[in-house]
């Protein structure tokens, strides 16, 4: 006697069988029990036991992604040096009736450096101890916002005549560094029960 | 498996921005599912913990191409196949292993083959030992379509091979099954 294939029953399973198989499977006992055991093995392999990881591998994942984000902050930083003196030629010969003003986007990103001032101060980081690895992240970063206060500061003097758009690009700069700081100090917080 | 995959979108949207807390706590959410569907499907815990974490640094490379279209689980589960798929893939000597594998099983009647009786239920840790002894393919494809439910259109468009060959494949891994719970797996 020909019976059902695993092929006809797994197509039974799915609803998907042939008339042949749907009409052999009603009458033969024993290819119904094979169905039942088919049902019964699936069921049996959802119920397996959750199996977790013997090691945690997010700090390898966070540390390459910071690896990552570092590089592309130096390849931007060569880059940001070179728009810096591009935009120190601009400021001296642009005509001053050319741009548009962009205050609220300025006073925007300015705003968004200043919560993340006041976040960090939340988290006192110089108040913590840190990892090496933190500690060495975090002066890189309070190293960048430095170099651009320092160009924000050379601006100072020639802020009536700068243009808002470069401004909101350096200070840009700076909250895009300060969000990266918070985020150190606040990952390293999570990891401490802080 | 009995784990919350749900995650609030305001932390979807925080991981998207870049904010690592936010990212770790997505991790966290996911690490097991991942970890489990990979070691499933190619049983090393060391392999499995690779693929866990080439996912995840691949998740945050591309979260911001997430555009929230169905659960978060279903588009990390996809990097994660796709991740554990590529390990076989890459593995020849297995490929090796399986071809051996699949010469002596066929697909052919199953009632007049073997001795099982209707309602013997094999013990759990029977199938599982019975289910690590398929080849990676096999595990993988029973893993991917009875488990997680992918459909057979899916499983082979992951695997870059034909809708026929998943579902061979998944009928041969469960004749070998069946045949290995009926004689023992010991044996």
């Amino acid at each position: 006697m020909m019976h059902c294939t695993m092929d006809d029953l797994l197509a039974l399973r799915a609803g998907e069988g042939s008339a042949w198989a749907r009409q052999h499977a009603a009458g033969c006992a024993a290819c119904r029990a094979e169905l039942e055991a088919l049902y019964q093995r699936v069921a049996q392999l959802k119920a397996l036991p959750v199996r977790r990881p013997a090691r945690d591998r997010w700090p390898a994942v966070r540390d390459a992604v910071l690896g990552e984000r570092r590089r592309r902050r130096g390849r931007w930083g060569v880059s940001g040096l070179a728009a810096a003196a591009a935009l120190a030629g601009l400021l001296v010969f642009r005509p001053f009736w050319s741009e548009p003003i962009d205050a609220a986007e300025l006073a925007r990103v300015k705003q968004q450096s200043a919560t993340l001032e006041q976040q960090l101060q939340r988290y006192d980081p110089d108040g913590r101890v840190t990892s090496g690895r933190s500690a060495a992240l975090a002066a890189v970063l309070e190293d960048s916002i430095a170099v651009i206060d320092g160009e924000l500061a050379q601006l100072g003097p020639m802020r009536a005549q700068a243009r808002p758009a470069d401004l909101v690009t350096l200070w840009q700069q700076r909250v895009d560094l300060m969000e990266q700081l918070v985020s150190v100090h606040v990952t390293r917080a999570a990891y401490v029960g802080l | 498996m009995t784990i919350s995959l749900a995650v609030p979108d305001i932390l979807v949207a925080r991981a998207k921005s870049g904010d690592l807390a936010a990212l770790e706590a997505l991790y966290r959410a996911f690490e097991t599912p991942v970890y489990n569907l990979a070691l499933r499907v190619l049983r090393a815990p060391e392999d499995a913990e690779d693929v866990l974490q080439e996912t995840f640094l691949e998740v945050v490379r591309s979260i911001k191409q997430y555009r929230g279209e169905g659960h978060l689980w279903g588009w990390i589960r996809q990097i994660a196949t796709s991740k554990a798929l590529m390990r076989i893939r890459h593995d020849r000597v297995r490929e090796t292993e399986e071809l051996h594998e699949e010469s002596a099983v066929g697909a052919g009647d199953v009632a007049g083959a073997g001795a099982m009786s209707p309602g013997t239920v094999p013990a759990q840790i029977d199938l599982e030992r019975a289910f690590e002894r398929l080849s990676e393919t096999s595990r993988a494809v029973v893993w991917l379509h009875d488990v997680e439910g992918y459909t057979h259109e899916e499983i082979a468009e992951q695997m870059g091979k034909t809708v026929s060959f998943s579902k061979s494949q998944l009928a041969r891994a469960h004749v070998r099954l069946r045949r290995m719970l009926d004689e023992g797996v010991s044996r």
